[in-house]
């Protein structure tokens, strides 16, 4: 049913790397969306490198700073379940424990679920589609029900990660080890916009592999959280979801950080929502005009635009529960 | 007294009626109508039950089925070279192989090749493979080099009936004549009412996903065939592939066992047991093919969508003067009716006197459509329920009261409009609204004030179901050996909803042995007695019958040897389980009345079995033997994000007598998660310029999941035996309880956003569909 590939367990990151430069090499973490992909042949895999030996991956420790650095093998389950996450970046627990089902959690892993591919069904699905070398995008014509309302350009995929608009949002870096050695970015610039290359998800190079997420330590008075709505209530991923990260002193918002997902090609950051509410008293008025903040240039497609009320609806929802009247 | 195997009745067994004659109605039951778990339940939870998908056997092939990518394609060529050089590859068949030149029945005058050159659905079989691995037959498939030449396809009913749109076949997409049927006068009836309505309604299409996969496993003997199908019905997979392959019933066997999951897609064989069988012979070699999930979805059936415009009257005191309902369906790429029965419940299930329904059927390059439990009824009852919601709120009527002012004594559907042998609507409704609460819950949700953004809200529907009270042929063979247990011997399958466990229940009723005492032999064309495929609910009415048919014919021979032995008049005796007793043996201080162990029987010490042979009788004449329901539900509604949330299900169901209350419940709670992803998740989706499905995987195709459902599911069942309709009392369960529980959450969502008067009226209600009708509506 699979192509035939060859099957590496490299015992150092370094061998990791170096089997990943290959093209047709890829990572194995927790499997759970390579292994659909196999399935349906999405692209060519040669060679599977397994990650499973690379123990140093896995866990969740506390850094100098007092932030905490998560393991890219560190199930989604430990991260849900983390103590440290709970208390820390309570946001972050959500968001990991919205993520697909219970025996899914289990098995996959924080750093596969920032780099997976799109749910999109033209991709998936028996569909000559762009990101898969077709001629154009199909969705933008198409049953785009749960397509992109913001960052589509040649490909509408919306990035199905719940974790990653909660870091986002959290400030976090992305630990990256190649053949060059590692390196460090944002996670922002992990994700790649179709804009610029509509057949990959990330910015990582050929070889490159996501080893570590630092957290930066939690602001005085953070307030964290993320809200999802789906089609249904387990194993999905989202129709719209928002990553709050908010600072509150004396009634007034110091900071606020909003990336949604559900909405872009890849973690969304709503920046005129969060200029708006910055510096300023959080009321139900502004909770409302933030919601539309949040909303302003978006640009539905002919099925979706329903995701413009929806998001205005989380929003309000997810800041509401902020304002003290 | 009871010696081990028999035990001690509540209430004295019953005696075989004279002959000829049905047996006497069941009064107070022992065994019967209790919650007593799964005869299987062992081996369904152990893993040790064997599916037709475990079954492994020496040397056994796998198949794979090349499918039609397109909805709809012409084959120009097909190169097998390649795929045949791969390893394990054994046989491969096409529309070339000389085997393979056989027309398969679509019904309707619709015969196509086995694999045909012209395709009309995407799932269409166009080739098989069979090799030593199933890995090595799915490789081979995708080796197959098939030049398709994709053609424009039709997908969309509306359009589908329009000039310039592809045709299925020759002669336009309209699939028969427009099936009309009227009573009474219309116009008359909506004049004379004091509110007419209207409204348009859509239900999406509902794909089959049982867990077991379609598929079977075919063995040649010599010249007879074995074939080992997860199917809903030995005997018509039988006669089918029987008929399909030319050979006589007698060397055709089918053998079914468990199954896991039918629900109407599995009433009859499809192409891929033919296959296997063309495969198995070729090799000569056991061939295993089951379909992949993706197939199942492509080609496997479903609940055909739906679009109706319904228009409802009634006069000021809610009586209905009016009714009329036109659908537009589609039964798929080979005629089929998409439309069928989804006026049903508009016709039937409230009085009134001037009703007018008009169906339509149309071609679309898709799938078949196959019976989904309750065919066309929920589609009906989303238009129907809801109509009589809103009909409730013109009238400033209860929507409960507006539904007993029309409760029909009679089946107005029906030629002669014959009488219900009973009816328990009036009390489903009536039972089910005062254990819910509803009057009181309508009170709450109505006291919410409009800035609410999460609400509640609560609503009801109600149904019955076509075939309640089953139906000639079915015949029962039990067996008494000579230590006193007993062989059940029934042709029937049980697809999940407990007939072994019930029909042994029932032997066990009769004869007084206690359950473990029975081994039941089941689904086999070669070892059981001709049974229908269970379906349309009426597995128990029909095989409870014939069991205690069965039973009675047994008693009566054990009877008879004992009068013989005992040189009495059988009349004189009494059968008592362990042993047969004569009556009226006025016994002395002292002295037990004279009795004859069973097991001691001369007769059956010599013959060493005793056999009753039992059938199902005619229905009674005149008569309509129906199922009635109704539930209630309790939503919770985010308004800012369209979210629906079922907080709590009542469903009351009268379907005679409970026959074991534990298997009761499952049908009723299976039967509200299934209507709960009709919906509220569940929906096909096609691409609109290509005709392909979007949504092939169970990720994206939503079936609801545990925390999609109810937390809590009240099952109230109403025990109305009806002796009139069969010996058992009994009518069927598995289909009215999917009926009304979309209507009923589409009328508690309604009810949650009546502030702005808001109603969806096309499943599923996603967080999409609703947000749009309340933006829609904010703006109007």
């Amino acid at each position: 049913m699979f192509e035939d590939f060859a099957y590496a367990r490299p015992e150092s990151v370094a061998q990791a790397a170096q089997l990943l430069q290959d093209e047709t090499a890829h990572a194995l973490a927790g499997g759970s969306d390579l292994l659909g992909c196999l399935r349906e042949r999405i692209f060519p895999v040669k060679t599977i490198v397994s990650l499973s030996s690379l123990k140093e991956l896995r866990g969740i420790a506390r850094t100098a700073e007092g932030g905490l650095s998560l393991g890219a093998l560190t199930t989604l389950a430990e991260v849900a379940g983390s103590t440290e996450v709970q208390t820390l970046y309570p946001g972050l627990a959500q968001a990991a424990a919205e993520v697909a089902s219970p025996q899914l959690r289990n098995q996959g892993t924080l750093g596969g679920n920032l780099c997976q591919k799109t749910r999109c069904w033209y991709y998936r699905g028996d569909f000559d589609c762009l990101r898969k070398g077709g001629a154009s995008c199909l969705a933008v014509h198409g049953e785009n029900h749960l397509h992109c309302i913001f960052g589509g350009d040649a490909c509408y995929m919306v990035h199905p990660s719940d974790t990653a608009p909660m870091l986002q949002a959290l400030q976090a870096t992305v630990w990256v080890a190649g053949p060059a050695g590692d390196r460090s970015l944002p996670l922002e610039q992990l994700f790649m916009p179709p804009a610029q290359d509509p057949t990959r998800e990330t910015t990582l190079q050929p070889g490159e592999l996501v080893t570590h997420i630092h957290l930066p330590p939690p602001m005085a008075g953070q307030q964290t959280s993320y809200r999802k709505v789906r089609a249904r209530r387990s194993w999905d991923f989202a129709l719209a979801g928002v990553a709050l990260a908010v600072i509150i002193e004396d009634e007034i918002v110091t900071s606020c950080r909003m990336v949604l997902s559900g909405a872009a090609p890849f973690p969304w950051q709503a920046t005129q929502a969060e200029a708006l509410l910055t510096g300023a008293a959080l009321t139900r008025e502004r909770v409302r005009a933030a919601a539309s903040a949040a909303m302003q240039g978006a640009e539905p497609l002919t099925h979706n635009a329903y995701k413009i009320e929806l998001f205005k609806g989380i929003i309000q929802e997810e800041l509401a529960r902020l304002v003290r009247e | 007294m009871a010696d081990s195997g028999y035990f001690d009745p509540v209430s004295p067994l019953i005696q075989p009626a004279r002959p000829g004659e049905a047996p006497h109605p069941w009064g107070h039951t022992t065994l019967i109508g209790q919650r007593i778990p799964r005869v299987d339940a062992y081996e369904r939870v152990s893993g040790a039950a064997v599916f037709p998908s475990d079954v492994q056997l020496p040397g056994m092939l796998h198949a794979a089925i090349l499918h039609c990518p397109y909805a709809h394609a012409i084959v120009r060529r097909l190169e097998t070279t390649r795929a045949k050089a791969l390893p394990g590859v054994r046989d491969i068949i096409t529309a070339e192989t000389p085997e393979a030149k056989i027309s398969w029945p679509y019904g309707e005058g619709y015969a196509p090749p086995l694999f045909d050159t012209q395709l009309r659905f995407e799932g269409e079989e166009v080739a098989a493979v069979a090799a030593e691995t199933p890995w090595q037959a799915w490789d081979a498939v995708r080796a197959l080099e098939v030049q398709f030449d994709e053609r424009p396809a039709a997908v969309a009913e509306r359009l589908a009936l329009t000039e310039k749109a592809p045709n299925v076949h020759p002669g336009g997409n309209l699939a028969r004549p427009i099936q009309t049927y009227a009573r009474g006068d219309l116009g008359k009836g909506l004049a004379e009412a004091a509110v007419v309505l209207s409204g348009s309604f859509r239900t999406a299409s509902q794909l089959h996903i049982p867990l077991e996969r379609h598929g079977c496993v075919a063995m040649w003997d010599g010249d007879g065939l074995t074939v080992w199908e997860s199917t809903q019905g030995v005997f018509p997979v039988q006669e089918q592939l029987a008929a399909v392959l030319g050979l006589p019933l007698t060397r055709v066997r089918v053998r079914g066992g468990y199954v896991g999951g039918g629900f109407g897609s599995k009433l009859q064989t499809s192409k891929y047991a033919v296959i296997a069988a063309i495969l198995a012979r070729r090799t000569g070699r056991p061939v295993k093919l089951f379909l992949s999930r993706e197939q199942t979805m492509l080609s496997m059936g479903l609940r055909p969508a739906a679009i109706m415009e319904m228009q409802l009257a009634a006069k000021g005191d809610g009586s209905l003067t009016a009714t009329s309902l036109s659908v537009l369906a589609s039964g798929g790429a080979y005629g089929g009716a998409g439309s069928a029965l989804v006026d049903w419940l508009a016709k039937d299930l409230y009085r009134c006197p001037n009703v007018r329904t008009e169906l339509t059927d149309v071609m679309l390059h898709s799938q078949p459509a196959r019976p989904f439990r309750a065919p066309g009824y929920p589609q009906g009852a989303w238009a129907l329920e809801q109509m009589m919601d809103r009909l409730a709120d013109a009238l400033g009527m209860d929507p409960v009261a507006l539904r007993l002012q029309n409760i029909p004594t009679v089946s107005q559907a029906r030629d002669g409009s014959p009488a219900y042998t009973t009816t328990g609507l009036k009390a489903c409704l009536e039972e089910g609204a005062a254990a819910f609460g509803w009057q009181e819950s309508r009170q709450r949700t109505a006291a919410q004030p409009a800035t609410f953004t999460t609400r509640r809200g609560v609503g009801m529907a109600a149904c019955n179901w076509l075939v309640g009270g089953g139906f000639p042929p079915a015949t029962v063979v039990l067996k008494l050996l000579g230590d006193g247990s007993i062989i059940l011997n029934m042709g029937a399958s049980d697809i999940g909803g407990g007939t072994k466990t019930i029909m042994a229940m029932v032997a066990a009723e009769e004869l007084g042995v206690t359950l473990d005492r029975i081994h039941i032999e089941h689904a086999d064309t070669a070892t059981t007695q001709y049974a229908t495929a269970s379906g349309g609910s009426k597995t128990v009415p029909t095989e409870a019958p014939a069991v205690r048919e069965a039973a009675q014919e047994l008693k009566r021979q054990l009877l008879g040897w004992a009068a013989e032995e005992l040189g009495v008049k059988a009349e004189a005796l009494r059968y008592e389980g362990a042993s047969i007793v004569v009556i009226n043996h006025q016994e002395k201080k002292g002295k037990s009345p004279k009795r004859i162990a069973v097991t001691n029987l001369a007769r059956l010490r010599q013959q060493r079995v005793a056999m009753g042979v039992g059938h199902k009788r005619a229905n009674p004449k005149n008569k309509a033997i129906c199922p009635f329901g109704a539930q209630f539900c309790e939503v919770e509604v985010n308004t800012l994000t369209g979210e629906v949330r079922v907080v709590r299900f009542l469903a009351c169901h009268e379907s005679g007598r409970v026959m074991n209350r534990l298997t009761y419940d499952c049908q009723v709670h299976g039967g509200v998660v299934m209507g709960t992803g009709f919906a509220l998740t569940e929906a096909r989706i096609l691409d609109a310029a290509s005709g392909k499905l979007c949504n092939r995987n169970l990720h994206d195709y939503k079936l609801p999941t545990m925390l999609d459902v109810a937390t809590q599911t009240v099952s109230l069942p109403l025990k109305l035996p009806d002796d009139a309709a069969n010996s058992a009392g009994a009518k069927g369960l598995g289909e009215p309880v999917v009926v009304p529980t979309a209507p009923a959450i589409a009328n508690a969502v309604a009810d949650a956003l009546r502030p702005w008067q808001v109603r969806c009226t096309a499943t599923p209600i996603t967080p999409a569909a609703l947000l749009q009708a309340l933006a829609a509506a904010k703006e109007a």
